[in-house]
């Protein structure tokens, strides 16, 4: 068996948790599916689970739902999306820049400290029945008359650990990016400006900033300048979401110490505003740039071609920044509170920004592969290019609810978050950080990938499951079905449930196949080998006769 | 700037005007009045939320079809959302109703008949229960 290094293997744990917390994730979805598609048909498993909670009375089958429903997306982005960006990043970061991880501690930290705050979450969803949704709109999350009190602070522990987590994890980023060990090292301030294209902008001034690294002009390689981008969102995200989370707690313990505080001392427009604008990073920053910073990566190395169009992309990247930062609104084009003004600018015109952002990514990714021709599809390779589509399809949907006109009959549907955010995560992100693991094991392990049909399998069932999924539950969107709700027996949507839920076990049939190649390729040993001590897989000597 | 970067860049372009000067123009139909007249209301409807509930004016929503009317909305709680739909489950309008706001929007129903009102927005876990069928009635 291939001997796996200790950054191999640490790589490799963050990808097997992320996948666990993917199969978790995708469990949840499909049971809410399946309560959509046939209201009651989880009665019998529900009063089984009941024995596990520590609520001593009568809870519905809408708590259940909706608290699983809240507990859903910390476990798709935090568990899932997130510790396979901290895995991949743990490794390319330092090897495209032939350094070490800056904190080495920091990296195990971050995986065990990952992993308690989404259990802690997910727990405070599964025993405490908090169902405030991942929205936490004020002053929901503090009515206790709706919501548990024990389950909102317990949920507000787990989301503060999981934001100080991304911090830390972004801290040993840019330390290790930036740290002296070879002679390309430079300050914190000096890396800001140039991450911010504060460098470039002085350069067309004629005043070159000597001292900032050369992340505009042929200097670090594109993706660390995508990573460097991209996590300024995630540390802006971090912050806003952790000050959200804090808020939150306090009232949570003042209610535990019955002291009440009042709710009303919060405005919650301005809640509202400044929560999306820190959530929103997640989505319209990191997301999209860690995303583009992987295909300008992965898609030259695939097809052995020079990335087309480096400049603008770089540009791109730093204008990205600042459409990122402005975006929020489209979040509130349903609140007619929000100044109408907001909405316009904010809310829909530098939404577009990110037509063309993304929108010339595509082009110098999708230029690149054409110039190369002809090319070998190989399995990250057609990952990359599913990835794609689901970014086109997803980001056209975002665009068409992203209009302060068309909203009013958008807003809090199935399209928002079937046709737009589960095309994106399911078809968009899931599928590219499929093609970073396709493409990932055979760099660290050197070892082939086993079954292609495997491959084929896994990317068609995926790919049909998803889209088909997204489709049918945005036309039933289109057709007036909102998300967030639980809709009783007999609802014109069912129709729409059932075949969402075909989509649904389409998308686990391609991932068991997924599973299955993967464990095939690395092998056993080596899987179990990633949780258990090396020692307890050697095998031991046979006994010589003389001992015997 | 390659040559095909810049072309692709104008198609980016022709795209977002294209989108945005259709979307934004009177053939959106309600962009009319909530967008460019701003008509002032023929009747004002206010609509009081509060646990889980919606409060309508005595005697029910009556308003004749073509007419203004404007949509007062206000939680004593938390933020709801007033939906309003046709029998087949499609959506009118909606918007979003937080407290301590009076949220307001503005509608001219172009086809008479009867309309149902949902909460658009997540309140809690008896949010589902919000959906108050027959509860606008447009009258030619």
């Amino acid at each position: 068996m291939t001997k796996l290094t200790w950054q191999t293997k640490w790589t490799l744990r963050f990808a097997v948790v992320g996948l666990l917390f993917l199969a978790l994730s995708g469990f949840e979805g499909m049971l809410m599916r399946t309560q959509l598609a046939a209201p009651g048909a989880l009665q019998g498993m529900e009063q089984a689970l009941m024995a596990l909670r520590p609520v001593g009375r009568e809870v519905s089958s809408a708590e259940l739902y909706y608290a699983m429903l809240t507990a859903h997306p910390i476990v798709g982005i935090y568990g899932f999306a997130y510790m396979l960006v901290f895995g991949a990043f743990y490794f390319l970061v330092p090897y495209l820049l032939g350094k070490e991880i800056r904190h080495k501690k920091l990296l195990v930290f971050n995986f065990w400290a990952q992993i308690a705050g989404v259990m802690i979450c997910w727990g405070a969803g599964f025993f405490g029945l908090f169902n405030s949704l991942y929205t936490l709109y004020w002053p929901l999350p503090v009515s206790y008359d709706r919501v548990p009190l024990v389950g909102s602070i317990a949920f507000t522990v787990g989301a503060a650990i999981i934001m100080v987590n991304i911090l830390l994890f972004s801290f040993n980023t840019f330390s290790t990016v930036l740290s002296k060990s070879n002679p390309g090292s430079y300050s914190f301030g000096a890396f800001l400006r140039a991450a911010f294209g504060i460098s470039r902008l002085m350069k067309r001034l004629g005043k070159d900033d000597k001292a900032a690294p050369n992340l505009d002009y042929n200097g670090l390689p594109v993706f660390i300048v995508a990573v460097a981008r991209g996590s300024i969102d995630t540390v802006i995200n971090a912050i806003v979401l952790l000050t959200a989370g804090a808020l939150i707690l306090v009232y949570g313990i003042a209610a535990l110490v019955k002291s009440p505080l009042n709710p009303a001392a919060v405005d919650p427009l301005i809640y509202k505003n400044w929560f999306w604008w820190g959530l929103d990073m997640v989505a319209d920053g990191n997301v999209l740039m860690y995303t583009a910073g992987v295909w300008y990566l992965l898609v030259p190395l695939l097809v052995g071609r020079k990335l087309f169009g480096e400049n603008v992309v770089k540009t791109v990247i730093m204008v990205d920044l600042l459409v990122s930062l402005g975006v929020w609104s489209h979040h509130l084009l349903g609140d007619q509170s929000q100044p109408l003004w907001m909405r316009l600018i904010s809310g829909q015109f530098i939404t577009w920004g990110e037509f063309f952002t993304m929108g010339l990514t595509l082009f110098a990714t999708l230029m690149t592969i054409w110039l190369a021709r002809p090319v070998k599809f190989s399995p990250p390779l057609k990952f990359v290019l599913g990835s794609m589509f689901g970014f086109i399809m997803g980001g056209a949907a975002g665009l068409i609810q992203a209009n302060v006109g068309l909203n009013v009959v958008f807003h809090n549907t199935q399209w928002v978050v079937s046709l737009h955010a589960h095309t994106f995560l399911l078809t968009g992100l899931a599928m590219l950080l499929f093609a970073v693991v396709y493409a990932l094991i055979p760099m660290l392990t050197n070892l082939e990938i086993k079954s292609s049909r495997l491959v084929n399998a896994h990317f068609w069932l995926w790919m049909v499951g998803a889209v088909g999924m997204a489709y049918v539950m945005g036309m039933a969107g289109a057709r007036g079905m909102l998300r967030r709700t639980l809709y009783p027996e007999g609802s014109q949507y069912q129709t729409y449930e059932t075949l969402a839920v075909i989509g649904g076990i389409l998308i686990a049939l391609g991932f068991v196949a997924f599973l299955i190649n993967i464990i095939a390729t690395l092998g056993w040993k080596n899987v179990l080998s990633l949780v258990v001590p090396e020692r307890w897989l050697e095998r031991k000597p046979a006994l010589a006769p003389a001992e015997a | 700037m390659d040559k095909r970067e810049r072309n692709w860049l104008f198609v980016l372009v022709g795209v977002f005007l294209l989108v945005n000067a259709i979307t934004l123009s009177p053939l959106v139909p309600w962009q009319r009045w909530l967008l460019w007249s701003r008509p002032t209301p023929d009747r004002i409807v206010p609509l009081e939320f509060e646990d889980y509930q919606i409060r309508f004016p005595q005697g029910g929503v009556q308003v004749k079809v073509n007419e203004f009317v404007q949509f007062v909305a206000t939680s004593k709680d938390v933020t709801y959302g007033f939906g309003v739909f046709r029998p087949d489950g499609t959506m009118v309008f909606q918007m979003q109703v937080l407290p301590g706001y009076e949220n307001k929007i503005t509608w001219k129903f172009d086809t008479p008949g009867v309309y149902d009102v949902r909460s658009t927005e997540y309140s809690g876990p008896r949010h589902s229960e919000m959906y108050f069928p027959n509860a606008i009635r447009v009258v030619p």
